[in-house]
């Protein structure tokens, strides 16, 4: 069913009344994917199909509804769109909003949580790292809290991806302007070295982030990973089936650790995938919980 | 704060001379539109808004925002009064009457921030109510839009202590009411009630200004006051709070005024929390946009 939109799109500052099928187009990808698009983010949507509909020479949003609902290559359609949707999103400091829950809020509580444990060792996981961007970030994280809260502590910081050439470049640890646009002079200045007109991440949060090619639905090598505190999953299980998702989720739960934090990418949602996970709202964002209970799913 | 300080302030609320009365336009339209539906004449309420120049320009503001549902451009009173029905007149009127209410003198909090937060309140409780299958869903946008006017009572009648209460919530990162109940002994929720007696609002309402942040304990019209108070932390959560974020995690399953509704409205059970809080981004945007343009209009 498609629901009603909360309010309507604009256009340059002046109201239109929207094409429906936008609508559609946005249940739909929610449904299948559980990324959601805003009504301030539906003219951008517009634009994004508009691109695909060119490529496939469709005219209208109703058919390119059908190119992704009953056209036989409509899976393949949808990667392709979903790739459109998240396009440009990786660089350092991505979601300022939800890194500072983590350094405000999570952290502070897992560190309270594991106080009375003897081993204080934290591990991280950066779950489809594509080019390094994100673990180098909590690894920057964690490193500014080494001498406060984090006294004491040590961590690592897991990250994998399936693409061997992201994770080369990952390794490199050698960016462009576009990927540190968000990054402070201090940081910069903290954990950045020159490299001709591009900047290298340093040796000491290279130590702290091992990287590895991992494919999430590999059940053997998933179940190997454990003691968790912490997994970021952005923008990856979006192109995940229900199965595969239900089977990843279930995998990311036995890897963290009981009341382990699962962060997903902005406007991504597990509703409707487990009940393993309760939604937690923190300032300007949400992440995911594990809970020590597993039920059925009936939806 | 002691007691004897608390019962000095709580006096000087029960005058509340001080806090102006709603706008002489308002009261009337109210009045009017309180009556049944199809008893309404257009004329007579497009004459009661045209007796404020400044509320008719605030009125077609918000009678073209899309978050009133306009996709084509509304240009006199009686246009909006055709296109979105009396009803949402009587909450876009009274959008923007509230904006009058707020007292001259500088104090701590922005109101501009603070009608956000109403308004944004308001327009969520509205979707919400909707979405959830609530009866009567249509009362939720007035008692959310006015949840918050015990703020605007305290800000007339103690002005410095209450801006105490603030600094620390804001210093602090909690809760208001919190910040109220440790500084002043009490909360907005209470000079709200005092106000809304005042004023004489329904039943209805003056439990959701007094109870929002007690849904658990609230005898009657527990519904709207439940809706209002998750509202009120979702807006509060999602950047629409009094301009500071509270340092907290919730987890809206947990929270009282969840128990509360769910009894009314046994569809939140599965209510997709998720999808509705990424609703919230448009309405962040929209809301800022639209009591900047309404201040402007004052």
């Amino acid at each position: 069913m498609t629901s009603m939109p909360a309010i309507q799109a604009q256009t340059n500052g002046s109201t239109r009344c929207p094409d429906p099928y936008i609508y559609r187009l946005r249940d739909l990808i929610y449904q299948m994917a559980g990324i959601f698009q805003p009504d301030n983010k539906l003219r951008s949507l517009e634009e994004r199909c508009q691109g695909r509909m060119l490529e496939l020479g469709v005219k209208t949003l109703r058919d390119y509804f059908e190119c992704l609902t009953i056209k036989p290559l409509r899976q393949a359609e949808l990667v392709k769109l979903l790739n459109e949707i998240t396009i440009g999103e990786t660089c350092f400091f991505r979601n300022r909003p939800q890194l500072d829950a983590l350094h405000n809020l999570v952290l502070p509580q897992i560190i309270e949580g594991r106080s009375k444990m003897a081993l204080r060792h934290l591990r991280f996981w950066s779950a489809g790292c594509s080019t390094g961007e994100e673990p180098y970030t909590l690894a920057m994280i964690l490193s500014d809290n080494a001498a406060g809260l984090l006294k004491g502590w040590t961590f690592e910081v897991l990250a994998t991806d399936l693409n061997e050439r992201s994770l080369e470049h990952a390794e490199s640890a050698v960016y462009g302007d576009y990927s540190v646009r968000n990054v402070t002079p201090h940081l910069r200045q903290k954990y950045f070295v020159a490299q001709g007109d591009r900047l290298q991440v340093n040796a000491l949060i290279k130590a702290k982030v091992s990287f590895s090619r991992l494919n999430l639905v590999d059940h053997a090598r998933m179940n190997s990973i454990k003691n968790m505190d912490v997994i970021f999953c952005c923008n990856l299980l979006i192109y995940f089936d229900l199965v595969s998702k239900r089977q990843v989720v279930q995998e990311f739960h036995n890897n963290l650790l009981p009341h382990g934090y699962l962060f997903l990418g902005h406007s991504e949602s597990l509703y409707g995938v487990t009940d393993d996970f309760r939604l937690m709202h923190l300032p300007l964002a949400t992440a995911y919980v594990k809970t020590n209970k597993s039920k059925p799913l009936d939806r | 704060m002691a007691a004897i300080a608390t019962q000095a302030l709580l006096k000087k609320l029960d005058g509340l001379d001080r806090v102006p009365t709603l706008s002489v336009v308002l009261e009337p339209l109210l009045k009017y539109l309180e009556q049944p539906v199809d008893s309404l004449e257009v004329h007579k309420v497009v004459d009661l808004i045209a007796q404020d120049k400044s509320l008719t320009a605030q009125c077609l503001h918000l009678a073209n925002s899309p978050l009133f549902g306009r996709w084509q451009d509304v240009d006199t009173i009686r246009g909006a009064v055709v296109a979105l029905g009396m009803r949402r007149m009587r909450d876009i009127a009274m959008s923007c009457c509230v904006l009058k209410l707020w007292p001259g003198q500088q104090v701590n909090i922005n109101p501009v921030v603070f009608w956000e937060h109403s308004m944004g309140c308001a327009l969520v409780s509205r979707q919400f109510a909707q979405k959830i299958g609530m009866p009567n869903h249509e009362k939720a946008y007035l008692a959310a839009l006015l949840h918050d006017v015990g703020i605007i009572a305290a800000l007339w009648v103690f002005p410095s202590e209450f801006c105490t209460a603030f600094d620390v919530a804001r210093s602090q990162r909690v809760p208001l009411h919190e910040a109220e109940l440790s500084t002043l002994g009490f909360t907005h929720c209470e000079s709200g009630r005092l106000l809304a007696e005042r004023w004489h609002f329904n039943t209805e309402l003056t439990a959701a200004i007094a109870g929002h942040h007690d849904a658990e304990i609230v005898g009657d019209h527990r519904g709207i006051v439940a809706l209002v108070a998750l509202s009120d932390l979702l807006c509060r959560m999602s950047g629409m709070g009094y301009g500071y974020e509270e340092r907290r995690q919730v987890n809206f399953l947990e929270e009282p005024a969840f128990a509360v509704l769910v009894q009314e409205c046994p569809s939140l059970e599965k209510f997709d929390w998720a999808r509705f809080t990424f609703e919230m981004e448009a309405y962040v945007e929209e809301v800022h946009r639209l009591v900047s343009l309404l201040y402007r209009t004052q």
